[in-house]
């Protein structure tokens, strides 16, 4: 009975967390010209409507962009300073550790207007290269989280073997702990790839009227537009990282470490 | 051999030192000058854009009602989020990994995608309208909840079995032994929890920019119209550096009592 009324609630919890996607995705499917849920008939034509849109495909190949260059520009980053701290226990380990991670208690909308400040202050203009750095800085503190956890995985006797077979630590780096922590490593990049890919708040600050990716121009279009365009572009952006999360499972299979180490 | 490590630290500080910290001296002075309507910033230095925040009853508004949403979202999370947790914590294998995987799954999905869902949802629900305080809170419980059941999760399953068995041979009903043995021993959990979900809704923007609307503002909507709106660059990086202030002081406080009252349940 107590146990009955206990998957019942849980169902329910589930549902409310699967129900604003769930929403989105059934109302794109709409024939009336206005969002409305449970939708009117079924029709694909909003997903036709995005190719009278290009603004919205060109957001999406920024944003893929950007998405990419911050996974390679933090995955990078950030797995050579955990091997840094967490391997070659440089001086301060604490401190470099608690500096890397930092990003994450300042408010994104304070790091925002803290780039578009400084961005200004340089005369760089808008574009894929500030918005790569400014995704880096948001994503590196979990890069740096995921590869750290996966280095304390690794048995330290192995290092301790390929230097005692002689191996240099640039060797030992390359041949042993690199493979090591490769599904760490993918596991980072792919959380700053999704980190930049569904970022609004830093990037409606730092693009222009013209360089926009796919959140703001979502999010501007929705200011003033009711038509289910909005839906049908969500569902392709929803799709997109759903395929962009399976693939990467099924190749590593890192989906635990990737779960684990969201939230630590 | 240190030289190596120096080195492997480089390229991130340089990354860090030059497009966050930096930036964000830069922003604190900003802060700290007068603005003019026709000059923009001015190269006079002032406090008066903190003072007036913290004079100004309708600032100090926005500013409270900002960490009673935060406040609330954190203890329904809680709430909400301890059942599942618990619930998790009694399956195993596939169907375990299958569950969190589908909890974790929402946060695949942009916050704009996720607060859209919600105005769809809400638009035509008359028990929490649009635009109000409480729609805020449903979005940003939806954002956080998993922030909340993992850690809590992470603790269950350090409790020894066998403190739990012994609970209930000791002649603790099920109840006692939650209240007086379970609860206790998750409460780093909760704190762990609660201190990651209120530090993202005390300063979330996407969530209730979209379903707090024009009508509620909280301080991060608020730093946007101040920048965005009105150019105000001082006031609304004052604002900024407020909001970052007041929940550092708040999460240290928050977790020193919740420390204290754990060790009172524990020791006494």
């Amino acid at each position: 009975m107590m146990r009955t009324f206990h998957r019942a609630y849980v169902a329910l919890v589930y549902g409310f967390l699967l129900a604003p996607i769930v929403v989105v995705v059934l109302a794109s499917l709409t024939r009336t010209d206005y969002v409305v849920f449970p939708p009117h008939g079924l029709t694909l034509k909003w997903y036709a409507a995005i190719a009278a849109h290009p603004e919205f495909l060109s957001s999406l190949a920024l944003s893929l962009t950007v998405g990419l260059g911050t996974a390679l520009l933090a995955g990078t980053l950030g797995t050579l300073a955990a091997i840094a701290i967490v391997r070659e226990r440089v001086p301060g380990a604490g401190l470099w550790l608690a500096l890397l991670t930092s990003p994450l208690v300042i408010p994104t909308v304070v790091l925002g207007i803290a780039l578009l400040q400084w961005f200004t202050l340089l005369a760089l203009p808008a574009g894929a290269v500030p918005l790569v750095l400014g995704h880096t800085i948001l994503a590196l503190p979990y890069v740096v989280r995921l590869v750290g956890a996966g280095l304390r995985g690794i048995d330290p006797d192995l290092d301790a073997a390929a230097a005692g077979l002689g191996a240099t630590a640039l060797e030992r780096l390359r041949r042993v702990t690199l493979p090591l922590v490769v599904p760490s490593i993918v596991a980072g990049a792919l959380f700053a790839f999704i980190t930049s890919f569904d970022d609004l708040t830093v990037a409606l600050f730092i693009v222009s009227t013209n360089v926009m990716t796919l959140p703001v121009r979502i999010y501007n279009y929705m200011q003033f537009n009711y038509d289910p365009l909005i839906t049908s572009v969500s569902t392709v952006m929803i799709l997109l990282s759903l395929i962009l999360v399976i693939a990467v499972e099924r190749v590593l299979g890192v989906g635990k470490t990737f779960g684990a180490g969201a939230v630590r | 051999m240190k030289r190596f490590a120096v080195a492997l630290l480089v390229p991130a500080m340089i990354v860090l030192v030059g497009f966050f910290l930096a930036p964000l001296i830069a922003l604190l002075s900003t802060s700290f000058h007068t603005y003019s309507p026709t000059q923009g910033v001015t190269a006079q230095w002032t406090v008066g854009n903190y003072l007036r925040f913290l004079s100004d009853p309708f600032y100090l508004d926005v500013l409270a009602r900002t960490i009673r949403v935060a406040v609330e979202t954190t203890l329904i999370c809680a709430v909400m989020g301890y059942p599942l947790a618990s619930y998790l914590r009694t399956t195993s294998g596939a169907w375990r990994n299958y569950l969190t995987l589908l909890l974790l799954s929402p946060l695949l999905v942009s916050m704009v995608i996720r607060a859209y869902g919600w105005v769809i949802i809400l638009g035509h629900n008359p028990m929490i309208p649009l635009y109000t305080e409480g729609a805020i809170v449903v979005g940003l419980v939806h954002v956080s909840l998993a922030y909340m059941v993992l850690p809590i999760l992470n603790s269950l399953e350090q409790i020894d079995p066998s403190v739990l068995l012994a609970s209930a041979s000791l002649g603790a009903s099920p109840l006692e032994t939650f209240v007086r043995v379970t609860l206790p021993l998750t409460f780093p959990g909760l704190l762990a929890g609660s201190v990651i979900v209120f530090s993202l809704s005390v300063s979330a923007f996407v969530t209730p920019s979209i379903l707090g609307g024009t009508r509620v503002k909280l301080l991060a909507t608020f730093i946007y119209d101040q920048i965005v709106s009105l150019l105000n660059w001082p006031y609304g990086a004052a604002i900024g550096f407020v909001l970052i202030g007041v929940s550092t002081a708040l999460l240290l406080a928050f977790s020193r009592l919740l420390r204290r009252s754990h060790a009172e349940i524990v020791v006494g």
